[in-house]
Order: C-alpha cells, then sequence, then structure tokens
C-alpha cells in the first residue's frame, strides 16, 4: 500500500512537472489563500503578544479612576464639566471598600527635562505616591522609588525612565545627579528599567516620576487628577460594584442620576482591541475561504482536464490491472500535491512578509500556523480532488482504451 | 492439454437506444495452454466483444466463464483488475504506451499494481525487454522509437507478469509489413517458449501464424478450424 502511494507520488510529481505553468496558475487561488490566512495569524499572534505585553502595564485587577472613559460616546460638554477628582478620595476609598487594595492619585502633563545642554522633550511628568508602583508594572533597575515621606515633604526627588537616563547621561550614573523639570530642579534616585511602547503608540520609558504633594505645589494646583484602584483579584466585578457606590456617595449623586466619573479597566481596552482582532481575522478569514474556492474550483477544473486528457492511459492501468482505488488514489495525489505545493509557495511568501511586518509589529509565524495551512491545502485539495478522481477511477477501460 | 479457458454460451447484450445488440450470441469455446489462436471475422462479428470478454475487461450478461477455475463471470472490478493483472498480457493495435515514461518504466508497470519490490521490478522488465531484443532501447520514451519498436515494448509489458495468456489485437494494424513480420516472429517465439497467444487480425496471412483459427459472424462462432 505504501509502495503505491510512493509509485503515485512519482506519477503525481511527473504529471505536475509536466505542465508546471498550469499547475503553477492553478495553485494560485491556494497560494492566495494560504498567504492570506498565513499572514493574517501572524499578524493577529504579533498583535497579540504586544498587546499582551501592554496589558500588563494595565493589570487585570486595577481599575482606572479619572473623568473620562477611555472608549466613551458621551457627550464631550457633559464629561467636560464632570467635577475634578480630590486627593482625600485616596483615604475615603481605602477606607470604605473592603475589597479596595491600594490607591494611588496620579497627576500627569508633558514638560521638557533637561541636563546642562542636553535635554529631552515630551515627557511625561507623573505626580503620584509610592503606592502607584503596587498598581502598575514599575521595576527599579537602579536607585529607588518615591517614598511616603517625601510625598509628605514635597520633596524634589524623581525617578527616570530608561530613555531620559539614557538621553542625559549615557553611561553615567544618574542617582544622586540634578536634572531639570521645566524650570525646577530635581535630584534623581531611581531608574525604571526599559518597558518598550505602551501598544506601539507612547513610550513608557519617556517619564518622569515624582511626588504628587511636589507636583502639586510646582506645576498644577488646579490639573486633572485619576487613581488607580487595585482591587481583590478574585473579586474584580463585586469590586467595581464596591467602587461605584463609595464614589456615587462621595459625589453625593441620587439614585436617578447617572455617574459622573469613569471606571476604566482594562476590558475597555480589551473590546476594542478584540474588535480590531475580529475585524482583521474576519476579512483573513473571508479572504481565505474566497480564494480557496475559486483555489479549489480551478484545481477541480484542472483535473477535469487532465482525467480527461489521459483517458488512454486510464484505460492502459486498468487494463493491466489497476483497481479502482489505485486510480483514484493517483488522482487523487496530484490534486493533494498541486494544493500543498501552492501551499508551500503561499507560506513562503507570508514567511518573507512577516520579516517585513516585524518591522511595524513585533511577529514570527507560529508554528501552528504553518500546520494548519498545510492541513488546509491537503483539505482542499481533496475535495477539489474528489470527483475528477472519482470519474477517473470509474472509468469504463474499454471505452477509454478506445478514446482517441 | 490442460484447459485454461472454457466459455459456456457466453451471451453479451448491448441496448442501444431501443435496440437491443446481441454482440456475442451464445459463444462456447475452450482454450487450452500453449495454444495459438487466430480470431477472424468482419466487423460487427463480435470479435472485439470476445476479446474484451477473454481479457477480463467485460463481464458477458449471460453465461460461464472460467480461467484457469476460477469463475470470471461472477468476479467484481477489483477481482478483474487481479486477474487481468496476473494471468492477462495486452497487445495493442495501437501500442498504448504512456508516452511520458521510459520503455523500462513502460515494462515495469504492470509489476508496481502487482505489488512487486522496485529491484524486482526492474529486473524483470528489463528480461523481458531482453526477450523482445530491445535490451539497448530501455532508457528511450516510445517517441524515440520505431512502431516496430513501440509494439516490441507493448509485448515486454504483456510478458512481464508471466501471464497465461496473451490477447494480441490487431498487433501489426499499424505497422509496415518488415515491422510487422518481425512482430509475429517475436509473437511466434513466445509460443515456441510455452506461451498461448490469441490473435484478432483481419489479414489472412497474419492469421496463418496461428495454429487454431476462430471465425466470428454475428456474435456466433462460425468455423473453428486446427490449422497445423
Amino acid at each position: 500500500m505504501i509502495r503505491l502511494l510512493l509509485e503515485n507520488f512519482q506519477i503525481a510529481v511527473t504529471a505536475i512537472v509536466g505542465g508546471k505553468i498550469r499547475a503553477l496558475l492553478t495553485a494560485l487561488g491556494i497560494v492566495i489563500g494560504i498567504l492570506s490566512v498565513t499572514l493574517m495569524g501572524t499578524l493577529i499572534s504579533g498583535l497579540d503578544q504586544s498587546f499582551e505585553k501592554s496589558m500588563s502595564f494595565l493589570g487585570r485587577d486595577v481599575f482606572f479612576l479619572s473623568r473620562f472613559e477611555w472608549f466613551g460616546g458621551q457627550e464631550w460638554w457633559e464629561v467636560r464639566n464632570r467635577p475634578k477628582f480630590k486627593l482625600d478620595y485616596v483615604d475615603k476609598l481605602k477606607e470604605q471598600g473592603k475589597r479596595i487594595e491600594t490607591v494611588a492619585p496620579v497627576m500627569e502633563r508633558g514638560l521638557d527635562v533637561s541636563r546642562g545642554e542636553e535635554s529631552v522633550v515630551g515627557v511625561r511628568i507623573f505626580g503620584t505616591t509610592p503606592e502607584y508602583q503596587r498598581t502598575t508594572v514599575v521595576n527599579i533597575k537602579h536607585g529607588r522609588f518615591i517614598t511616603e515621606g517625601e510625598v509628605r515633604s514635597g520633596s524634589r526627588h524623581a525617578v527616570i525612565g530608561w530613555d531620559i537616563a539614557d538621553g542625559l547621561f549615557g553611561n553615567e550614573n544618574p542617582i544622586g545627579k540634578d536634572i531639570k523639570l521645566g524650570n525646577h530642579r530635581f535630584t534623581v534616585i531611581g531608574v525604571v528599567e526599559k518597558q518598550g511602547k505602551f501598544l506601539g503608540l507612547f513610550s513608557l520609558d519617556n517619564q518622569v516620576v515624582i511626588p504628587i504633594g511636589t507636583y502639586q505645589r510646582l506645576f498644577a494646583r488646579r490639573g486633572w487628577m485619576r487613581m488607580n484602584v487595585k482591587v481583590d483579584a478574585d473579586h474584580v466585578n463585586e469590586a467595581e460594584d464596591e467602587v461605584r457606590g463609595i464614589m456615587r456617595r462621595l459625589r453625593g449623586l441620587h439614585p436617578q442620576e447617572k455617574d459622573n466619573f469613569a471606571i476604566n479597566r482594562q476590558e475597555a481596552f480589551r473590546k476594542q482591541y478584540n474588535m480590531i482582532k475580529y475585524a482583521i481575522g474576519g476579512t483573513g478569514i473571508f479572504i481565505t475561504v474566497l480564494s480557496l474556492l475559486v483555489g479549489g474550483i480551478g484545481i477541480m477544473n484542472i483535473m477535469f482536464v487532465s482525467v480527461k486528457e489521459r483517458t488512454r492511459e486510464i484505460g492502459v492501468r486498468k487494463a493491466i490491472g489497476a483497481t479502482r482505488n489505485m486510480i483514484l488514489g493517483q488522482f487523487l495525489l496530484e490534486a493533494v500535491l498541486i494544493c500543498v505545493l501552492g501551499g508551500a509557495i503561499g507560506m513562503g511568501l507570508a514567511w518573507g512578509a512577516s520579516f517585513f511586518i516585524d518591522k511595524f509589529i513585533p511577529s514570527t509565524m507560529p508554528v501552528w500556523l504553518a500546520i494548519i495551512s498545510v492541513s488546509l491545502s491537503v483539505v482542499v485539495g481533496v475535495i477539489a480532488g474528489l470527483i475528477p478522481s472519482y470519474k477517473a477511477a470509474n472509468m469504463n477501460p474499454i471505452e477509454a482504451l478506445r478514446y482517441e | 492439454m490442460s484447459t485454461l479457458i472454457s466459455l459456456k454460451n457466453i451471451r453479451k447484450i448491448y441496448t442501444v437506444g431501443l435496440e437491443k445488440v446481441h454482440a456475442l450470441d451464445g459463444v462456447d469455446l475452450t482454450i487450452n495452454h500453449n495454444e495459438y489462436i487466430s480470431v477472424m471475422g468482419p466487423s460487427g462479428s463480435g470479435k472485439s466483444t470476445l476479446m474484451n470478454m477473454i481479457g477480463c475487461l467485460d463481464t458477458p450478461t449471460s453465461g460461464q466463464y472460467e480461467f484457469e477455475g476460477e469463475l470470471v463471470h461472477k468476479m467484481d472490478d477489483n477481482q478483474l483488475a487481479s486477474i487481468r493483472n496476473r494471468k492477462i498480457g495486452f497487445v495493442f493495435q495501437t501500442f498504448n504506451l504512456l508516452p511520458k515514461l521510459t520503455a523500462l518504466h513502460n515494462v515495469e508497470l504492470p509489476l508496481i499494481y502487482a505489488n512487486v519490490i522496485r529491484k524486482e521490478r526492474l529486473k524483470k522488465a528489463r528480461e523481458a525487454l531482453e526477450k523482445v531484443g530491445l535490451q539497448d532501447r530501455m532508457h528511450h520514451r516510445p517517441n524515440e522509437l520505431s512502431g516496430g519498436q513501440r509494439q516490441r515494448v507493448a509485448i515486454a509489458r504483456a510478458l512481464v507478469t508471466n501471464p497465461a495468456i496473451i490477447l494480441a489485437d490487431e498487433p501489426t494494424g499499424n505497422l509496415d509489413s518488415k515491422s510487422g513480420d518481425e512482430i509475429m516472429q517475436v509473437l511466434d517465439s513466445l509460443f515456441e517458449l510455452g506461451n498461448t497467444i490469441i490473435l484478432v487480425t483481419h489479414e489472412e496471412y497474419i492469421a496463418k501464424h496461428a495454429h487454431r483459427t476462430i471465425n466470428l459472424f454475428d456474435g456466433k462462432i462460425s468455423k473453428d478450424t486446427r490449422t497445423k
């Protein structure tokens, strides 16, 4: 049986090599189909990787309380007139929320950071408390993070991101050295390790963290404040209800009034992301199915032609003892081989393209995708080849031999 | 001499439109081992149908066909394929070689379906080609061979499985008289070596090579004469 398969393989290779261009053109649909499925898969797996990496900065168990919904459809003026957050919410949330583990207030603005002649423009300045470290990923590479004491005293200490350390200090150790945030002198107490970009949008290494008291005193007494609230990871949804309740009480809202604050969660990003992902995936699958369908019909057509052309050959083979199944296998294998060939070309192209995509989104073609592609090619080959092969297998040898 | 083939009251009826055509109308025929038979008759007499029947390419509408004790009239497609492979060698008027394969691979083909290992196949194919005097043309494709050489490749292919019978359907029909004579010499020598040969022909002088001539007319055997 295996021997026969090998023979059929040889016959198929001979037939395909004999009609190179025809086979190649026929396989074009399969090439495009496999190209689109692998490209889409590669893209999505790359996006997934960078998305998950970015999401690790927004913990699943952390709420981001703010005046704005991240992906809101609210009236702009309604949002704009919402009351601001106050620093005393922090303690009240901590006291009243059973499922709240910690709360970190955050104020943020853009500013240029300089040291002597060197400067880094458009740096994000964060004013916060030591609790901030517990609500997001901040791995200190050198030195330390800000302390409770520094928050209370409003000292001029700063923790700087990797790019700033690199830009202003190069190979020097920045700890204990002075920098200027705008016009204000600060002493560097820590450097955060390299974190990369958030969703490829903005750099997480272009940030400076200072005590919130200092921030309010120097940069914005009024400014907007938001809060990172870390909650019990096992009861995230209950915690959301709790936080909403506390906030409504703090704001003195009547039951029929709408929230005038937003509780943002990672979920919001996830929803948005999934929409994008499904859009890409849906389009990819649509193109794939369409081109595989067209490709499959093409293969079926060429197999009908091949069977017709080789009617006499089929007659001869039957006369000298080939059974129905042997003939069926011969043509089926030929169809599958054309498809796999097309699939391999498509995969090769996608593999090449993945290097190009890699420049924008980190992406490598996953192995499972290659396996799926090959299987898909085989399936298309079998389906497309079945009817023509069946026709060949059931030819009457006498008539086939007489065919001109 | 032992019985090789026995046909008893074989009928083959085709329906063409509303008309029923009796291609074979009660044929009784016994063929022994190592016979050399020619089948003659005008076109439409049932020659081809009889050859297809004997060659196990077709089954009778009614009647019994025994081939070395195997009941061919009861066989299904796979069994027919198997008996063709094991017991019958075909030689066609138009050679019917596969154009993309070399002489050697053409001859090897029946052994592939007999599930013989490659080494053994090639050895037997070479031997068969030597028997028909084509040892120096083994790696040529059909289009690089003359008509007579092609037919010799076809004979080698028919021989390679060591079949019980060789069926030659107008083997010289597409050849000039010189090549035709050569082919007949090959068939004669195969008979001398102990093979059973059935020859379908129009030509009286070709039929004379055989030792027994069967004449068909209207689907019936009209004459069965032993000439040698």
